[in-house]
């Protein structure tokens, strides 16, 4: 093996005081957060904001729904970017494919928990999930494809991955040397070795993009397809939801880059190109969605039916207005700072952060305006319209979902190198 | 060659299994008008395909860590 390192590259194996106490705030809010849910589990729904449809006046999809979609999304743009690096050869960008890889799935496992506060009987949910569900509904294709079959299928990418930077800790004596083993699996970076791993890695890849297009496009389809629910039935959620995934992922994948690069030692070889590259790819994934929302938006306004312009004016001047037209600069404001940068050729990294943050925030608006409106405003039969306010155990929940995903990254940025070590020969 | 006898065995398994549990266990195909189309005529056999997808990428894994034929210090691709 070419690579000999005395210690552990970025950061590994190292816990500052100041990373000790982010963490221990990082989990103090997720038992917050789980907390909350013992509070669903034991007490029922009725600790929840959500009501059943129609005579209760509520939606039954709310917060955690929202997030499932959020976290969905997320999910699919890191895998995406890891494919695309290994699939297109893009050599500059490989600093940042492993926490792509390690961000997909954190967000996947947020995403089951996420299924599971909505769930009233979260195992026997599970349980019947798989006992009972249909492989042609886009609810299987959702709910138990992309929590297993996905989240398998990247969790095995990031280890075949890793498998190099493994064998290269694992000659660092130290207290992780046993891990580091233990996922090197006795690799040993032989020419047949990395021919194969090469091999492997590409086909993975090759296979994964498919899965996670239709997993992402299953979850548009859970609303698109139901032809009752003025608001959800349109042909335009799969593609869109597929795009929105690309953008709040991107967002999210540049935040953490950026959180690398200042606080890894060596953070730097995620080098600015790296940034305009993921600016500009946001930049056009967010002006695909743009005309996604302006087309739907036109096509309710112009033709929709009545109960269809009922939800429209919902969103426009009514209840979810400041949602809505908050979203909708959340997404305006990033992406003229990113035309601006992409002409420019160039700029800080503090605005592409800030673009990041906004659109993650605008993309929870939207997937929230997806998921309540419609149940609240959007009912063809003769009920008044409704309301979802989330309570404190939702928000709790949320906020404990953050924080976990956040504490899982950390963790595993001092378990394992957060970037690839070296470059390798046949990039 | 065995390794990528196994491993193509394994994912024309993932497939074939996704294939059978999809079309044949599942619940059946068509305009869902009886009570018949909601349960799969197979009990887990959503369970079934979901292996079939973890079986194809399980490949991966058994294509990358299968050990070389002993006495050789690198093994065939």
């Amino acid at each position: 093996m070419a690579e000999q390192i005395a210690t552990l590259p970025y950061g590994v194996g190292r816990a500052s005081a100041r990373w000790k106490l982010l963490v221990a705030f990082l989990a103090g809010i997720a038992i917050l957060g789980w907390y909350g849910w013992y509070l669903e589990i034991r007490r029922g729904m009725i600790v929840t904001g959500l009501r059943n449809i129609g005579p209760m006046g509520g939606a039954t999809w709310g917060f955690d729904v929202g997030f499932v979609v959020y976290w969905a999304g997320v999910s699919f743009a890191g895998i995406t970017m890891a494919a695309v690096i290994r699939i297109a050869k893009l050599r500059q960008l490989r600093p940042i494919a492993r926490m792509a890889e390690a961000l997909t799935v954190v967000a996947l496992i947020l995403a089951t928990f996420a299924i599971m506060y909505d769930l009233g009987q979260p195992f026997r949910g599970i349980i019947n999930l798989f006992r009972y569900a249909r492989p042609q509904s886009p609810f299987f294709g959702t709910f138990t494809l992309v929590i297993s079959g996905y989240l398998f299928a990247s969790a095995v990418y990031l280890y075949l991955d890793g498998r190099r930077d493994a064998a290269i800790c694992a000659r660092t004596p130290g207290r992780l040397q046993w891990f580091h083993r233990l996922w090197a699996a006795g690799y040993r970076d032989t020419p047949l070795e990395r021919e194969r791993h090469e091999r492997a890695g590409f086909w993975l890849a090759v296979a994964i993009v498919p899965l996670l297009v239709t997993a992402n496009a299953t979850l548009g389809f859970v609303f698109g397809l139901q032809v009752g629910r003025p608001g959800w039935y349109s042909a335009l959620q799969a593609p869109a939801f597929v795009l929105l995934a690309g953008v709040s992922g991107i967002g999210m994948l540049i935040g953490i880059a950026a959180v690398v690069r200042r606080t890894v030692a060596d953070g730097e070889r995620l080098s600015d190109d790296v940034f305009r590259w993921l600016g500009n790819a946001l930049m056009f994934l967010l002006l695909g969605y743009l005309y996604f929302m302006v087309v739907e938006l036109l096509t309710n306004v112009y033709t929709g039916s009545e109960r269809e312009r009922e939800v429209t004016a919902a969103l426009l001047s009514g209840r979810y207005a400041w949602i809505y037209w908050g979203s909708v600069a959340l997404f305006v404001i990033p992406l003229a700072l990113l035309i601006v940068r992409y002409f420019r050729r160039g700029g800080g990294l503090a605005t592409l952060v800030a673009s990041g943050i906004m659109v993650n925030l605008a993309a929870i608006g939207k997937r929230f305006l997806i998921v309540v409106p419609s149940q609240t405003h959007g009912t063809l039969l003769p009920y008044g319209t409704g309301s979802y306010v989330p309570t404190w155990v939702e928000w709790a929940e949320m906020a404990g979902l953050f924080a976990f995903g956040a504490l899982l990254l950390a963790l595993f940025a001092k378990l394992f190198p957060i970037m690839p070590i070296g470059e390798r020969d046949d990039a | 060659m065995k390794r990528r006898v196994i491993t193509l065995l394994m994912v024309a398994a993932g497939f074939g299994l996704q294939a059978i549990a999809y079309l044949f266990l599942a619940a059946p195909l068509g305009i869902p008008s009886a009570v018949r189309f909601s349960n799969p005529r197979v009990p887990f056999a959503p369970a079934l395909f979901i292996l079939g997808v973890i079986l194809v990428f399980l490949a991966g894994v058994v294509y990358e860590l299968m050990p070389d034929r002993a006495g050789r210090s690198t093994g065939e691709g």
